[in-house]
This record gives C-alpha cells, structure tokens and sequence, in this order.
C-alpha cells in the first residue's frame, strides 16, 4: 500500500500490477469453471449437491464451513487487492464505492448461500444467484481496474 | 484518520476487516466441529480412536492441512499488519508485538499438530492455546483496520479538528480584534 500511495512509484508498479490482475483474471476463471463444472449453474444440481441425491447424504456442516473458510480467503484476498487498486486509479470517483460494495456483498452472499440451501429444500436457485452476482461484480472491478490501469500507463507513456 | 492519503484505502480496509472475521470464524467453527474444541477431541483428531475405527492422522493428511495454512497465514498477516503499521494505528513497538504474537501463534498451531501426532498426546493443549491465541489476534487485527478505517470515527475526528482549528482561528482573531 505504501508504493501505491506513491505517484512517483506508479510507473514502477504497473508491471507486478498488470500481471497480478492477469493471475486474479486466471482465477477467478477457474473458480467459475470448477463451479460450472459442479453444476453450480443448475438449481437441481446445487441442491443435490448440498442435500444429497434422492435421500443420499446432505454435505456436513464440516464440509460446508470448509467451503466458507477457503473461498473467504481467495474471494477476501483478490477483493482486498483489486479495492486497494481501484482506489489509486484515477477516475472511478463514480463507480469505485458502489463496484467494492457490490463485490463484497455478492462474495458474502455467495460464502454464506450453501447453509440456506443445506436448511431448506427448493433453494438451489439462491447459490446460483448469488453466484452469478459475486462473478459479475468482481469481473467488472477487475476490468476498471485493468481498464483504468492501461489508461494512466498510456497517459504516463504520451 | 491521521494520514489525509489514507482515506482512499477506507474501502479495501474495511472489506479487508469483513474478510478477517469470517476466516476467524470459519476456523472457530471447524476447530469445534472437526477437532472438538477441546484438549480431548484434538487428541482423538490426530491420534484416532480404536472405538470410533478413527485412524490416526497420516503425515500426508498432516501436510495436506499445514502446506496451505502455511502460504496463506503469513500472506494475510503480512497485508494486515503492513496496512495497520501503514496507517499507524499503533505504536511501533506495539505493532511488532502484535504482528510477532500473531505470527508465533499461527506457527504453534500448525507444529503442535505435528507434535500431537509424533511426540505425544501431551501437546493437545498446547495446540488448543495456539489457535486461541491466533484467533484473538485475528479478531484485534481486524478490530484494529476498524478502529483506524471506520466512517463514523473518521468524520467525528475530522470534525474535532475542524472544529478545534475553528476555536484557534476564531479566538486568534478575537484577540487580535481586541
């Protein structure tokens, strides 16, 4: 945070920074294809997989609080850092605010939506919804701020 | 907020805040359901139980744990403490203290399963202390990014100081006046 502060260091910075929102691109990805994979995009297939199939065995809360820890962390640590960027690119005075709170909300949603659809049958939609808005919402951080990125390198470049 | 720079990093320092809390309460969770909270249930967890046909936890399964706990631990530790020595929240020396007791208990935690497992039932306690202790730091961690980063506090010290500037330059003036 101390070399984003720093106008001077920003030139310096746009390399890592470029490729860091390349590997964030990457997965983010592959989170989305490992939860299509899952089914995670079928309401049917999202609550066989969290109550069980015709009678089988509904996940453990174990297992669901699993879930919550590891996606905490990549949802938590990829957020933290496209915020920290958007907040020095210049130009999202607008947007910046509401594109951080629509990512933290939906990433909340999206941790938390498994113990809904575990409660109570007939919710498979909601984890398919609210993974939908997480995506959505950190996709469109990432892209202004990669967006707003090229820009101030082309502005530092002209 | 002492440092006028600071404001912009609100944002990303509060959702930072948000995440901290639920990683510590997703361990607290899994610590309870998985290794039983206890000195006890942690022994039976990586010693196994003959009656329950519990195996004892195997060295892959010990590092299938401790490898990522190892990368992500030290990485979050490190972004927070950079932010809040960033934002001197605290005092240098307290910060160091924070950040090496976070650091010492989150590596306590991650050897004392190991040291259940092959040196002795004994360490179960020590491995239950270590995860208290990291949690209590986590939670200062993200009380802390609050205290320095919340709205309300910003503005009312904000306003102090206004108004505080205000009474100088207006008592100044008056006197001058006078």
């Amino acid at each position: 945070m101390r070399w984003l502060v720093q106008p001077t260091a920003g030139a310096r910075a746009r390399p890592p920074v470029a490729l860091f929102l390349v590997f964030a691109a990457l997965a983010l990805a592959g989170l989305a294809m490992q939860r299509i994979e899952a089914g995670g995009l079928s309401p049917g297939d999202v609550e066989a997989f969290y109550r069980g199939v015709e009678g089988g065995e509904p996940l453990s809360a174990a297992a669901l609080w699993e879930e919550v820890h590891v996606g905490a962390f990549v949802y938590g640590f990829v957020l933290f850092m496209l915020a920290s960027l958007a907040a020095v690119a210049p130009r999202l005075d607008g947007v910046r605010t509401a594109l951080v709170a629509a990512a933290f909300a939906g990433t909340l949603a999206d941790l938390f939506a498994p113990f809904v659809v575990a409660a109570r049958p007939g919710l498979g939609a909601l984890r398919v919804a609210t993974f939908a808005a997480a995506s959505a919402a950190m996709w469109a951080l990432l892209a202004t701020v990669a967006i707003a990125q090229a820009r101030g390198g082309r502005v530092a470049g002209a | 907020m002492r440092d006028p720079r600071l404001k912009p990093f609100r944002l990303p320092a509060l959702v930072f805040a948000g995440f901290l809390v639920v990683q510590a309460t997703s361990a607290a969770a899994l610590f309870a359901l998985k290794l039983g909270g206890g000195a006890t249930g942690v022994r039976t967890f990586y010693l196994g139980d003959a009656e329950r046909f519990a195996p004892a936890k195997s060295l892959a399964g010990l590092l299938e744990v401790a490898v990522p706990h190892l990368v992500a631990i030290p990485l979050v530790l490190f972004a927070v403490a950079h932010v809040v020595a960033f934002a001197r929240a605290l005092p240098t020396r307290a910060a160091r203290a924070l950040a090496a007791l976070a650091f010492g208990a989150a590596l306590a935690g991650i050897a004392a399963s190991f040291g259940v497992r092959y040196l002795g039932p004994g360490l179960a306690p020590a491995k239950v202390a270590a995860f208290a202790l990291f949690e209590v730091t986590l939670l200062a961690w993200a009380a802390l990014l609050v205290a320095v980063f919340l709205p309300a506090r910003v503005d009312a010290s904000a306003r102090e100081e206004a108004r505080a500037r205000a009474d100088t330059v207006a008592g100044a003036a008056e006197r001058i006046a006078k």
